[in-house]
């Protein structure tokens, strides 16, 4: 560690205004700050002393995706480790440029997207459609608003979404079925070349065809899926703790599984041919996994109570009607972009009631 | 003549065959007077109610007069039904302005420029165009003027809520204006696709 803050502090120097290097200065500064409390002291308003600022939030967020990211690793093999890399790599290229040329720190918010990204794919995708993928997300969805903070929809949704509809064969096969006697496939690495031998088919296409999942396989992770959404408990570990540290809103949270299984009760009774019960739903596919890490984006969903309650519901409701009207096997993506849309409005909205509210009163 | 009934119709123009999201109908008033949610409630409503009568007119006078052996009209008019289609939109506008403006001033000026603009609009040409190809009956005419104005109504409210979020973004000088909200757009219309084949027509 004292090695390393040497090295800092002697190549510091190098990017100074007017150096040769000053123009990667933002490179030097991520790489500090990474390691190091930045040096600099806040010179413009808000002085808020609070110890979660945006750093120690997106810390938060990543710690409780690692039991999610351990077990897709130990059901799908390393190939979902080389995801997260290149994930991170040109996810890190798109960051930087806007970076350098908007003489701005990177910020830590594409440490999240650049993890949360991969775990929402099939874990057999090819390397080129993950690079491909993120840049779309964090360049359409992120950048181009100004950055973290900033930006309208999720990136890594966005990135998602324009995957699924421009590869739509590769992003409805690549499913590995996963080895749950110890050690997994943690040895392993299925590239999307090799998966043809040892394919499965997700719990929500499988129950098309009439064959259920188990519930305790489901809830385990021994299912095939979406490399971060295939164990339950991961997901739930994670889960508790963003609720535990407020970093996840727990309304979002309630209100988006709540309306999700209403609607699945109500589907289930109501829709001709077999339809599973609300709580197998719930376990399968990536709805744990949306409510939980995707639609509590403190950015991309609303800002005030009754906002957060009617968007929480718009993405339960969506995913369960998607799921079961539509020609897609699983609808949580297209829910929480349709609710990242009308957060704003639905913003308004609860603004506008409260406002007459207190006119009525006073 | 297909047998979808009228309440599909106008489920589906709203969400899976949004007039604006999948078919791209109507987008020159949609980016210029989204800034504000005001203006894009006004004009929404403003299209909801233009759309769903003039389709209906229309409807009458293509099958009353246009098509061949038709009531009042035995000769094949219809390759004249573009420009009578236009024909009555605008003039459809012109009367409700006049009846606006008579009876109620405070409507007139609240609605401003956006009567007049809704003549340009071609999403309620469109909607009219589609109930013929569609070969839609009276009722399903009536669900799919109602339903794509909704539709309509409903992407310029959520794009105006979005874009005035975004009066804290910064973005890139060559993207601001127009070309970001076209993106914005794009955004919407692929997050609309995934409602695609819920309920279908055509």
């Amino acid at each position: 560690m004292k090695l390393l803050e040497r090295l800092l502090d002697r190549t510091r120097g190098a990017f100074a205004e007017g150096k040769r290097l000053h123009r990667t200065k933002p490179v030097f500064d991520a790489a500090e700050n990474f390691f190091f409390a930045p040096i600099s002291r806040a010179k413009s308003a808000p002085f808020v002393h609070d110890p979660l600022d945006i750093k120690r939030l997106m810390s938060m967020v990543i710690i409780a995706i690692l039991p999610a990211l351990a077990c897709a690793v130990y059901f799908f093999g390393l190939h979902v480790l080389a995801m997260v890399v290149v994930s991170y790599a040109a996810g890190g290229i798109v960051e930087v440029l806007f970076a350098v040329v908007r003489k701005e720190e990177i910020n830590e918010g594409f440490l999240v997207t650049g993890m949360l990204f991969p775990l929402i794919l099939p874990p057999a995708l090819p390397l080129w459609m993950v690079a491909v993928g993120v840049m779309f997300g964090v360049l359409v969805g992120k950048e181009l608003f100004g950055g973290t903070g900033r930006n309208l929809f999720n990136p890594a949704l966005v990135g998602r979404v324009f995957l699924a509809l421009a590869y739509p064969a590769a992003m409805a096969g690549n499913w590995i079925s996963p080895v749950a006697e110890p050690p997994g496939r943690i040895l392993q690495y299925v590239s999307s070349g090799a998966v043809d031998a040892i394919a499965g088919a997700t719990p929500l296409a499988a129950a098309k065809q009439g064959q259920l999942a188990g519930l305790q396989e489901m809830f385990l992770g021994n299912v095939a899926g979406s490399a971060g959404e295939t164990s339950a408990l991961a997901i739930l570990l994670g889960g508790i703790l963003l609720i535990m540290t407020r970093v996840a809103s727990w309304r979002i949270v309630v209100g988006v599984l709540g309306s999700f299984l209403l609607m699945e009760t109500v589907l289930h009774y109501t829709l001709p041919g077999p339809i599973p019960p609300p709580m197998w739903q719930l376990l399968a596919g990536g709805i744990l996994f949306g409510a939980f890490f995707m639609a509590t984006d403190p950015v991309t969903s609303p800002a005030t109570t009754g906002g957060k309650w009617a968007y929480a519901i718009i993405i339960g409701l969506a995913t369960a009607l998607i799921r079961h009207l539509t020609g897609y096997v699983e609808g949580v993506m297209f829910a929480i972009l349709l609710g990242n849309i009308c957060a704003p409005l639905l913003d308004e909205v609860a603004v506008a009631v409260r406002l007459r509210r207190l006119a009525h009163e006073s | 003549m297909s047998e979808t009934s009228a309440f599909i119709i106008i489920v589906a123009a709203i969400f899976t065959n949004n007039i604006l999201l999948s078919n791209f109908l109507g987008m020159c008033s949609f980016l210029v007077c989204s800034r504000q949610i005001g203006t894009a409630l006004g004009l929404g409503a403003a299209v909801i109610f233009v759309m769903t009568c003039t389709t209906v007119l229309n409807y009458g006078i293509y099958y009353g007069v246009l098509v061949k052996d038709a009531p009042l009209c035995s000769a094949d008019l219809t390759f004249l039904a573009f420009i009578i289609f236009i024909a009555v939109i605008a003039a459809f506008v012109q009367f409700v302005e006049m009846f606006v403006e008579r009876f109620s001033p405070k409507l007139y000026y609240a609605l401003g420029i956006f009567l007049p603009l809704i003549t340009v609009n071609c999403a309620i040409l469109g909607a009219a165009l589609f109930m013929i190809i569609r070969k839609y009956s009276f009722w399903q005419s009536l669900g799919y003027g109602f339903g794509a104005g909704v539709g309509w109504a409903l992407a310029i409210l959520l794009i105006a809520g979005l874009r005035k979020k975004m009066g804290y973004s910064r973005v890139p000088k060559p993207f601001q204006g127009v070309s970001i909200a076209m993106i914005i757009t794009g955004v919407m219309a692929m997050t609309f696709m995934g409602f695609a084949g819920m309920v279908s027509i055509q």
